[in-house]
């Protein structure tokens, strides 16, 4: 057979194209995409027991149900992350399911206990979870892995829990200049508002128990919540602005203008936000979010088992020895 | 020890077409095996305290096993079984260039399958989704690859027919670009750092399905339309238009898969262009399979093979509005991380190339081995335990997937919605169970026939309408 030079120079011009987009998006950003180390950066010395733990998390897939980027829209699950957060962690374990919540800012979540009792038997900790129960791990293979989840993320601890959109922050400084959220005038201008619109869900003093709440499978939050601390005045003026998708909290900026948003927001952040609401009845369990250890779950924990350190109760007394030690 | 020197002389028989004969044989062993595994990991979805205590059988081992698995052992495989019957038969050529060494090349993918998932589940693995085969068994499938590939072109450079039908320019393009990106995508060939090895990790999981099962399956839908219709393929200008826009189209999507991580937004934005322009090669295929299919529908009511043709060409027009669709950014900001995107997986891989698979054992089985099928029944359950396994697996998925983006995407503790995903994963793991009965028909039939001395011999039939 002849082959036809010109059907040859058309192919090998295909093949030239095809190549070239091969080297263009697998291979070319290997050289052209080399971001800069942050602060946040996991760091894993060869041989430590977070290195080691990060061949546990590897080897027994963790990453299938587990990602470790947050994203834009992913509100509780910590600061959003850069691309410098990631030059060492080769190779990566993005993941790209979520059976489980994201993983990337889970150093210092919960203490090192609560790992060694979830990873042993996930339902103890966190019933109805499917996530499997790793006992077969020794107690050295756990502790390497305890250790390494503390590191993920730890140095990206935030300023603040949740942060407004620059948008709004701008937005807000335009408001504030005819507004003096620091006012008792305005905080009490925004107590109306709040009880005209608010406290049918939010409850009178603000705890989330208003009487409309009954009916309603995600509850009203409780501004009481310590949590809140870390609300600054532009934070609380667009949490009320945008609502909260997926409840019944509507996007008040619709109905509301700035500056009633602002005065609201004055009157927000008076409210005391100190008095978790502790657990009496199986209601306020239903109205608290489970996902989180938080203090009062710990404290209800604690006085219901006369110990310290719930977790320690859960553990097995294999690894409770280990526990102490690791501490 | 007859029965040894037989089963040597059979494995590493010279005969034509006993390369082709062998490798279905060993897929659909390992077709059995994975989508057991499968479905054990769906059960443990549903009951996570099913097995506890072995770290062999947990979730994160055993989802890379069954992925491996189907994907290595199972399409691939029977890939190749398929090529080795149809690249000979396309240019008229008694058997590929050298069985004898389809053969070895046969023993050792077998070896490799084996042993490297065999590893997986006791932890060898490289940790990257679809790339975890151990580095010596990654040196072994390159090394497998190439020498399929040589055996592939040979046989088309020394056979007789010198005008290429279509499926042979689809078959020898997947064979020439495998290869290729099992090398970009595996860290012993080429390894990146931090974010670039994700890119690397979603250039080959992309492509192990865009460049090797997609090119693969439509090479083998091509050949299989117009045997079984007995009616020409409708456009083959269409068809090669789709050739050159799959390789175009299909290199540069893989990462819409971290289309929401920090990885460069050029980058991003090629895979989401990209991504949608994969209508292109799709509408071909599809325009393709319709336009032949048309006046011939009514086959379906006796021809099985054909049956799994169409349904595959069916679920692959449902798989392509998903897949684009799902690359947008706004969609994808939604629907990732969830549930949906496993149906989609298996929509793929499982209601589209397996199926084709399927349709092409049925077919090649008698003409290599002389026999009909050992039982129509059998086949014909396969088809319906497998077609409505599929469906209830799509659905039940893509509704636990939506469930699951909801919960994500409103940050809804985890807790109020993970039980509401319960039902769907039960449904889910029945429709395992049901895929995977009707994979064991599937084997017990294919064994009947292949290992029986007495099995009626095959009909002569054209299409293989009497084949089964
Ligand atoms: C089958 C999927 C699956 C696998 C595999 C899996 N997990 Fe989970 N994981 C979950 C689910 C579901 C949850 C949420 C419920 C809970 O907390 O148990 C979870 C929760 C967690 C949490 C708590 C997160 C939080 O913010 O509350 C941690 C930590 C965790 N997993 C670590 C691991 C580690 C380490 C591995 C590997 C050894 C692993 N997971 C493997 C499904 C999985
Ligand atoms: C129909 C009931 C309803 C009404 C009326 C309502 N809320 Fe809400 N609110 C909710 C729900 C439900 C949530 C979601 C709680 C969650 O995300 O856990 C919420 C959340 C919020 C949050 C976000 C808290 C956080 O964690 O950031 C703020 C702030 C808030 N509401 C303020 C207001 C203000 C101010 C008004 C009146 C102008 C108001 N809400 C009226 C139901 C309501």
């Amino acid at each position: 057979m002849r082959p036809n030079i010109n059907y040859l120079i058309a192919a090998g011009f295909v093949a030239l194209i095809f190549l070239t987009i091969i080297y263009v998006t697998a291979i070319l950003p290997a050289s052209t995409f080399q971001p800069e180390a942050t602060r946040a950066a996991n760091v894993y010395v060869e041989g430590s027991p977070q290195f080691k733990g990060r061949e546990i998390y590897r080897r027994e897939g963790c990453f299938y149900c587990h990602t470790q980027f947050s994203r834009y829209q992913d509100r509780e699950m910590g600061e959003l992350v850069k691309a410098g957060d990631y030059v060492n962690e080769t190779p990566h374990v993005l993941g790209t399911e979520r059976t489980g919540p994201d993983l990337s800012n889970i150093g210092g979540k919960y203490p090192d206990a609560f790992h060694w009792t979830h990873h042993m038997n996930p339902r103890v900790v966190k019933p109805g979870s499917i996530m499997p129960a790793f006992s077969y791990l020794n107690d050295q293979e756990m502790s390497y892995l305890v250790a390494y989840l503390q590191e993920v993320g730890k140095r990206r601890k935030p300023p603040a829990w949740v942060a407004a959109p620059q948008e709004y922050r701008d937005r807000y400084h335009l408001v504030a200049e005819s507004v003096d959220v620091n006012s008792s005038a305005a905080a009490n201008a925004g107590r109306g508002i709040y009880m005209q619109n608010c406290a049918q869900c939010h409850g009178i003093q603000g705890r989330g128990n208003g009487p409309v709440s009954i009916s309603m499978q995600k509850k009203p939050a409780n501004f009481t919540r310590p949590f809140y601390r870390s609300y600054d005045d532009a934070t609380w003026f667009w949490r009320v602005a945008e609502g909260v998708p997926g409840t019944r909290m509507p996007r008040w900026y619709k109905t509301l203008g700035d500056e009633s948003m602002a005065y609201v927001a004055a009157y927000l952040k008076t409210l005391p936000q100190d008095a978790e609401t502790p657990v009496a009845n199986m209601d306020d369990i239903d109205r608290a979010d489970k996902m989180d250890m938080n203090y009062w779950q710990i404290e209800a924990a604690k006085n219901s088992l006369g110990q310290n350190d719930p977790f320690q109760a859960y553990a097995p007394t294999t690894f409770k020895a280990a526990v102490g030690g690791a501490h | 020890m007859a029965w040894l020197n037989r089963l040597t002389a059979e494995v590493f028989s010279n005969e034509p077409f006993s390369a082709s004969r062998n490798f279905l044989v060993s897929a659909i062993f390992w077709l059995v095996i994975g989508v057991t595994l499968g479905t054990l990991a769906g059960a443990l979805m549903v009951w996570p305290d099913l097995i506890t205590g072995i770290g062999n059988l947990s979730f994160g081992r055993l989802r890379p096993a069954h992925v491996n698995m189907v994907t290595l052992g199972w399409l691939s495989m029977g890939y190749v079984g398929c090529y080795f019957y149809i690249l000979p038969v396309l240019v008229r050529r008694k058997g590929i260039w050298n069985e004898r060494f389809a053969n070895i090349t046969m023993v050792a993918w077998n070896l490799v399958v084996g042993i490297g998932i065999f590893c997986i589940t006791n932890g060898f693995t490289e940790a990257r989704e679809y790339a975890e085969l151990g580095w010596c068994f990654d040196i072994l499938v390159l090394a497998a690859l190439l020498a399929l590939g040589v055996n592939g072109y040979m046989t088309v450079l020394t056979g007789e027919e010198k005008k290429w039908y279509v499926s042979i320019w689809y078959i020898l393009g997947s064979l020439f670009w495998f290869p290729l990106v099992y090398v970009i995508g595996n860290r012993v060939f080429v390894s990146f750092e931090g974010l670039n090895d994700s890119i690397a990790n979603w250039f080959y999981g992309h492509n192990i399905l865009g460049m090797w099962f997609t090119v693969g399956g439509v090479g083998i839908l091509y050949y299989l339309l117009p045997r079984f219709t007995g009616a020409p393929l409708y456009s083959h200008t269409l068809s090669m238009i789709g050739f050159w826009t799959i390789g175009m189209f299909y290199a540069p999507t893989g990462t819409h898969h971290i289309l929401q991580s920090p990885v460069p937004e050029w980058l991003k934005a090629i895979a989401v262009i990209s991504s949608v322009f994969l209508l292109v090669p799709v509408l071909t295929v599809l325009t393709n399979f319709f336009m032949t299919m048309r006046h011939k529908w009514y086959l379906a009511a006796d021809h099985i093979p054909l049956r799994f043709v169409i349904s595959a060409g069916i679920a692959y027009l449902l798989t392509c509005i998903q897949g684009p669709f799902q690359a947008t950014r706004s969609i994808n900001w939604y629907l990732h991380f969830s549930n949906w995107v496993v149906g989609h997986a298996h929509l793929a891989l499982l209601a589209t190339f397996s199926f084709i698979v399927f349709a092409a054992t049925y077919y090649i089985i008698p003409k290599v081995t002389g026999k009909k099928i050992y039982s129509k029944k059998l086949a014909v359950l396969h088809f319906w335990l497998t077609l409505i396994g599929w469906m209830l697996m799509l659905i039940s998925l893509t509704i636990a997937g939506l469930i699951q983006a909801a919960g994500w995407h409103f940050s809804i503790a985890m807790d109020q919605w993970a039980f509401e995903q319960e039902p769907y994963m039960l449904v889910r793991f029945l429709s395992g169970v049901m895929i995977t009965l009707g994979q064991v028909f599937f084997l017990f039939n294919i064994y009947k026939t292949v290992f029986s001395k007495d099995a009626e011999p095959a009909p002569h039939s054209p299409t293989g309408i009497d084949f089964v």
